[in-house]
């Protein structure tokens, strides 16, 4: 394995958390979990190139997902964004004028994330 | 330009929020700031705007609570001349002053629904145009708004609009109440402490010792940081820490909420009938109660209570004294010169004059 994929999955609820951080990891995927923006924003400016992909819940405390996606973005640009909305259609709207390459809403498949993220960071099985 | 306070703070939650905003000033992403009355939501505000790129540029704040609808558009966004009865001449907008700045909205949760939709509008296409123009501007300003409201419960009771609280939401910055952080309080008391001290040179006034910095430290502060600055200027004058406790209300748990009509009815009853004195500051009522005992004596008995209320002298009593303050607030703010603020009040100089004597408003003795 040469390019480790590495995903930041940013969630306020430790149990969706978890679940993403299980069945990615089964899949390879190397995962990094954040409880809120400002902290993925901590880990993010602390490992500037390390990450290929974010998935974001989009509100939580502090910095919400439409935050994290619009400074990831301007500062971070390489990094590909998946944003995850429960709350109706205000929050994604957002995301996606915050430039989100994916908006998704609750509840999520994980299975079909899993390829959405292989596709955007051009991941191939082997 | 009077510098601006610093944030002050040891607890872990002020660290924090002084950590985010070094994290986030410099990405002008709008920012919500909550937090009850008092907490120091300006100085946060001001800590965003002095660490960002615009600190060299204009930082404008407004009160969105304390100006009337159409007033607080035109502050807003300006005007042309002969837009309204009354526009002599062009006048720019906060908007036009806060460009490449900061545009501070204070109590945005008081903003009348019609303005939200046009703050958004602005928001989303980052063009405005003043009242009576048919030019669109394009406004470059960092858009931080502050409120010590429920935004969430406004929008259940469509008080607020759901797309502008999303928008204006992007980084949210909570400041907890002084009650929830009592270890920030001897570092607020020295600060004060000096800052006053160098206002009033001769002021024999002395620090807490020990056993009073534990009794500020184990107060409730209703009113917060704001409330501790007060105190510690009276002490400048009182010099006496007693005295001063002896003047804060009660401590009992604080209440922002307002109260239910059966409560109302209740302890309106229930106090005139068997108490005399009023439990203001533990039930959810007692904001109502307080504004009521401004006017009529609730201490009475309930058949002289009834008897005293009369709502038209109650509305006599209550319009004075809101009246009173308008015209020292208008007066204050043109110095003094009763023309200009006869126009501004939209009253003639006679009624103006005459107001002036019957509340009794004079200007100060400099």
């Amino acid at each position: 394995m040469a390019n480790p994929a590495r995903l930041l999955i940013v969630d306020d609820n430790e149990d969706i958390l978890s679940t993403f951080y299980e069945f990615f990891n089964s899949f390879g995927y190397e995962v990094k979990t954040a409880v809120d923006g400002f902290a993925a924003l901590k880990i993010l400016r602390d490992k500037p190139n390390y990450f290929l992909c974010l998935i974001t819940d989009l509100v939580m405390p502090n910095i919400t997902g439409v935050g994290l996606i619009s400074i990831v973005k301007n500062e971070f640009p390489d990094i590909k964004t998946i944003a995850m909305t429960g709350y109706g259609d205000h929050p994604g709207a957002l995301a996606s004028e915050a430039r989100a390459d994916i908006v998704i809403f609750k509840p999520v498949d994980l299975f079909k994330i899993e390829r959405k993220v292989a596709e955007l960071i051009g991941r191939t099985e082997d | 330009m009077i510098s601006p306070t610093p944030l002050i703070g040891v607890s872990i939650p002020m660290l924090k929020i002084k950590e985010l905003i070094n994290h986030v000033a410099k990405t002008c992403l709008n920012i919500l700031i909550t937090g009850e009355t008092g907490v120091g939501k300006e100085v946060v505000a001001h800590s965003l705007y002095a660490e960002s790129d615009r600190s060299e540029n204009n930082f404008v704040k407004i009160n969105c609570a304390a100006l009337p609808e159409t007033l607080l558009e035109s502050e807003l966004y300006g005007y042309e001349k002969g837009a309204f009865t009354g526009a002599h001449k062009k006048r720019y907008g906060k908007f036009l002053t806060a460009d490449k700045g900061v545009l501070f909205l204070d109590e945005i949760g008081d903003m009348p629904l019609a303005l939200q939709s046009k703050m958004l509008h602005v928001l989303q296409s980052g063009e405005f145009s003043p009242l009576g123009s048919d030019q669109d501007f394009k406004t470059d300003v960092w858009i931080i708004a502050a409120t010590n409201q429920c935004l969430e419960k406004n929008i259940k009771n469509k008080t607020f609009r759901e797309d502008l609280f999303y928008r204006l939401n992007i980084i949210k910055i909570d400041i907890p109440p002084l009650r929830k952080r009592p270890e920030d309080i001897p570092a607020l008391v020295e600060y004060y402490f000096k800052k006053y001290l160098s206002k009033y040179p001769q002021t024999q006034a002395q620090r807490p010792d020990s056993q009073t910095m534990a009794r500020l430290c184990s107060y409730h502060w209703p009113g917060n940081v704001r409330q501790l600055q007060n105190c510690i200027k009276k002490q400048m004058v009182l010099n006496s820490w007693d005295k001063i406790f002896e003047e804060l209300p009660d401590n009992a748990s604080p209440s922002e909420t307002s109260s239910s009509e059966d409560l109302f009815q209740a302890q309106l009853a229930g106090s005139a009938m068997h108490s005399p004195a009023f439990p203001f500051d533990n039930e959810p009522g007692n904001q109502r109660m307080r504004i009521i005992s401004e006017f009529i004596d609730l201490s009475t008995s309930s058949e002289k209570l009834f008897e005293d209320i009369s709502l038209k002298k109650i509305k006599k009593l209550a319009s004075d004294k809101v009246e009173k303050e308008v015209i020292t607030f208008v007066l204050e703010k043109v110095g003094w010169n009763r023309s200009k603020a006869a126009k501004i009040l939209k009253v003639s100089y006679k009624t103006l004059l005459y107001k002036m004597s019957e509340f009794n408003v004079n200007p100060p003795i400099s």
